[in-house]
C-alpha cells in the first residue's frame, strides 16, 4: 500500500522549508523531526493533551497563537509560518547559542524545570504571552490570572508548575511595556 | 336584540368567573399525607427513594457544578427567560423541609407547589405519570439528606411569563394525564419502560420538539427537540434505527455512555453521569425495550456515500489536517481518546445541527464508567469559516454518515452566532 503524498513548503523559523513530499495524513511534530530536523518539539502524549509539542503559528496580522504540532496535520501548515522552540535563542555561525530568549533566560533563573521535556511547549505559550502583551499591556493586578490562563493546558509532572508561573509572572512584571499602570493602581 | 346582548354578558361573565376560579388557585387539587411522614422510612424505603430520585434525574437541575447536591442554582436557559432549579434539600426556609409527601406529590403531579405555581422547566408534565408510591419514597430520600441553607436564585422571567399563576392556565390546557406511547408493546417490560422513559426519566421533555407557549407537541413525541445548543435526536424506534441502534448498543449507551455509535455529549452526557448509569440492568432492559418496541426494526445499514467531487476533496484535507490526529485517518477514533466517525450517530443524523456545534464548539473532557474516558474536543470556530466548516460537514457526513453532502456555509453561520 501507498501513502498519498502532497507537496508541503512554509515558513519554519523565518526560512524557508521545502518542498517536500508528505504522506496526507502526516502530523505536524514527525514532519518537524523527521524532514525538517527539528527536534526540539516534545511528542508527549500524542494526544493533544500535554502540550509539550506546542509550536507558534505566526498570523499575518502580526498576531501568533500555540498549535498542537502532535494532532495538527502537517498540510495545514502549508505557506503559513511557524516558529519552533529553536527559534528563540541567537546562534553564532557555528550554531552555538550565544543568548537565550528572556523567557528561557527566566526558566533558568527561577529552576523552572528538572526533565525538561514539557519546556519546549512552555517557553512557547510564555512567548506567545509575553509577545501578546507587548501589543496589549495589562493591568499589574491582572498578572495572576493571565499568566495562569496562558500556562493552564500544559502538562508538567517534575516541578509541580509554580515555578514555571513564578518565572512568567517576574519577567511580566520586570518588562517594560507588558503592563499599565503603577504598582498602587490597583 | 336585548337577548343576544344578554347573553354575550352571560358568556363573558362565566368565562371570567371559571377563570378566575383557576387562576385564584381554588380548583387546585389536594392530597392527604401518608404514613411517610409520620414514622421514620425504613433504609430499604430510603434505597428504593435514592434510587428513583437518580432514575428522574433531579440532580440535573437541582445540583450545581461544585454545588451541594439538591441545592439548587442550575440555570436553564428558556425561549421565555432563564429559570434556576430550586432548593430541594430539607432546609425549612429556602428548602422543602416544611413540606408534607401531600405537598411533594401536588409539585410532582400537578405542578403547584405549596406556596406558587410552577413552571413546565420542573418536568411536572412528565412526573403526573408517577405513582404516589414512589414520590412518597423519592420524597422520604430527599428529606433524609443535610439541609443546606443555600437561598434561591431569582428567575429572570420578563412580564408577563412572571405572572407564576398563568401557570394554572398552561396546565389546563397542555397538562396531560398520560404522555403517547412512543413505541407499540404490551410486554411487562415495555410497560415498566414506558414508564421509566415517559414519566421517571422524563425522556420527552428534551426529546420531543416545544410549541409556542412550550408546550410538548405530543404527536410528535421523541421525534427529537431543540432546547439548547445541542439538540436531543430522534429517538422514536425508526429514528434509532435509521442511525444504526441496535437494542443492545443502546443498552450500552445507557449504562456506559459509549457506544460503537459514539459517547453521550451535550446535557445527554449528564442524563448519563446522573441518571441513566445508575439504572438496575432491568430497568436498562425496560427502557431499551420501551425505547425500540416488543418489535425492535432493524438498524438501517449504511447507505452508500451520498455526496462527491471537489467539496469532498476539500473537507477531507480538513478532516486529516484538523481531526485526524485523534479521530485517525480512517476515523476509527481511539479508545478512551476519541468516538469513531464511522458509523456516527451524529453523522448519521439527517440533521447537521449537532454536528456543526460541536465542530464549533467542542466538548469538554469526559469520564465514563468503568475507568472509560473521552479526551477534551476542541472547537475549531476560530480555524475554519463556514465554507470550510460545511466541506468538513460534507466530507464527515457523505464518508462516515451515508447522508447527502448538503451543508451550506449559511447553515453554520446560522449556529456560530
Amino acid at each position: 500500500m501507498s501513502l498519498a503524498v502532497k507537496s508541503l513548503s512554509m515558513i519554519i523559523n523565518g526560512k524557508p522549508v521545502g518542498p517536500f513530499d508528505v504522506p496526507e495524513s502526516l502530523m505536524m511534530i514527525d514532519f518537524l523531526h523527521e524532514y525538517a530536523g527539528l527536534t526540539g518539539s516534545r511528542l508527549g502524549c500524542g494526544q493533544g493533551i500535554c502540550h509539550a509539542c506546542v509550536a507558534i503559528l505566526d498570523h499575518e496580522d502580526g498576531t501568533s497563537e500555540e498549535i498542537r504540532t502532535c494532532i495538527t496535520g502537517a498540510l495545514y501548515f502549508q505557506g503559513k509560518k511557524l516558529r519552533t522552540v529553536e527559534a528563540h535563542a541567537r546562534h553564532d555561525a557555528d550554531g552555538q547559542v550565544t543568548l537565550l530568549s528572556p523567557v528561557q533566560q527566566k526558566f533558568l533563573e527561577f529552576y523552572s524545570f528538572q526533565c525538561g521535556y514539557c519546556t519546549p511547549g512552555f517557553v512557547n505559550a510564555a512567548t506567545v504571552l509575553v509577545e501578546k502583551l507587548q501589543r496589549q499591556p495589562i493591568d499589574k493586578a491582572q498578572v495572576e490570572t493571565v499568566v495562569t490562563n496562558a500556562l493552564n493546558d500544559h502538562i508538567c509532572r517534575c516541578t509541580g508548575y509554580v515555578r514555571y508561573h513564578q518565572a512568567v509572572k517576574d519577567l511580566i512584571l520586570e518588562t517594560p511595556g507588558l503592563t499599565k499602570g503603577t504598582d498602587h493602581g490597583k | 336584540m336585548a337577548n343576544k346582548k344578554r347573553i354575550f354578558w352571560g358568556v363573558v361573565v362565566v368565562v371570567l368567573v371559571g377563570a378566575g376560579a383557576v387562576f385564584s388557585g381554588a380548583l387546585d387539587p389536594s392530597y392527604s399525607t401518608t404514613a411517610v411522614d409520620k414514622s421514620a422510612p425504613s433504609s430499604q424505603w430510603l434505597r428504593r427513594g435514592k434510587y428513583l430520585v437518580q432514575a428522574a434525574d433531579c440532580a440535573a437541575c437541582h445540583t450545581a457544578a461544585n454545588g451541594a447536591p439538591f441545592a439548587g442554582g442550575v440555570p436553564l436557559d428558556t425561549p421565555f427567560g432563564r429559570i434556576y432549579g430550586s432548593n430541594i434539600t430539607p432546609d425549612k426556609e429556602h428548602g422543602i423541609g416544611k413540606w408534607t409527601s401531600a405537598d411533594f406529590y401536588k409539585a410532582l403531579h400537578d405542578g403547584l407547589a405549596p406556596d406558587h405555581p410552577l413552571y413546565p422547566a420542573m418536568p411536572y408534565t412528565s412526573y403526573r405519570g408517577l405513582t404516589r408510591q414512589d414520590t412518597d419514597a423519592m420524597f422520604a430520600y430527599l428529606e433524609s439528606l443535610k439541609a443546606v441553607p443555600e437561598p434561591n436564585k431569582k428567575n429572570d422571567f420578563p412580564f408577563p411569563y412572571n405572572m407564576r399563576t398563568l401557570m394554572r392556565g398552561w396546565n389546563v390546557l397542555f397538562l396531560k394525564n398520560a404522555l403517547p406511547d412512543a413505541s407499540k408493546g404490551d410486554s411487562a417490560q415495555w410497560v415498566r419502560g414506558r414508564y421509566l422513559a415517559n414519566a421517571l426519566g422524563h425522556c420527552t421533555e428534551c426529546h420531543t420538539a416545544r410549541g409556542s407557549l412550550g408546550q410538548l407537541n405530543l404527536d410528535q413525541t421523541l421525534a427529537g427537540g431543540d432546547l439548547g445548543l445541542i439538540h436531543a435526536p430522534d429517538i422514536t424506534p425508526k429514528g434509532l434505527a435509521a442511525r444504526g441502534w441496535t437494542p443492545a448498543d443502546l443498552s450500552q449507551f445507557l449504562a456506559h455512555g459509549i457506544a460503537p455509535q459514539g459517547s453521550a455529549y451535550g446535557e445527554m452526557y449528564t442524563a448519563f453521569h446522573h441518571s441513566l448509569r445508575y439504572l438496575s440492568p432491568a430497568d436498562n432492559k425496560a427502557l431499551v425495550a420501551y425505547l425500540t418496541g416488543d418489535a425492535p426494526l432493524a438498524p438501517v445499514a449504511m447507505p452508500k456515500s451520498g455526496g462527491q467531487g471537489q467539496t469532498l476533496g476539500a473537507g477531507r484535507l480538513h478532516y486529516l489536517a484538523l481531526c485526524a490526529g485523534c479521530h485517525a485517518a480512517n476515523g476509527r477514533g481511539k479508545p478512551n481518546v476519541s468516538v469513531a466517525m464511522q458509523a456516527n450517530s451524529t453523522l448519521r443524523d439527517g440533521d447537521a445541527h449537532n454536528l456543526i456545534a460541536v465542530m464549533l464548539g467542542g466538548i469538554a473532557a469526559q469520564k465514563f464508567t468503568g475507568d472509560q474516558a473521552m479526551q477534551s474536543m476542541p472547537g475549531f470556530a476560530a480555524r475554519l469559516n463556514d465554507r470550510e466548516m460545511a466541506d468538513l460537514a460534507n466530507y464527515l457526513r457523505a464518508t462516515w454518515g451515508g447522508q447527502r453532502a448538503d451543508v451550506t456555509p449559511e447553515m453554520v453561520a446560522a449556529i456560530r452566532k
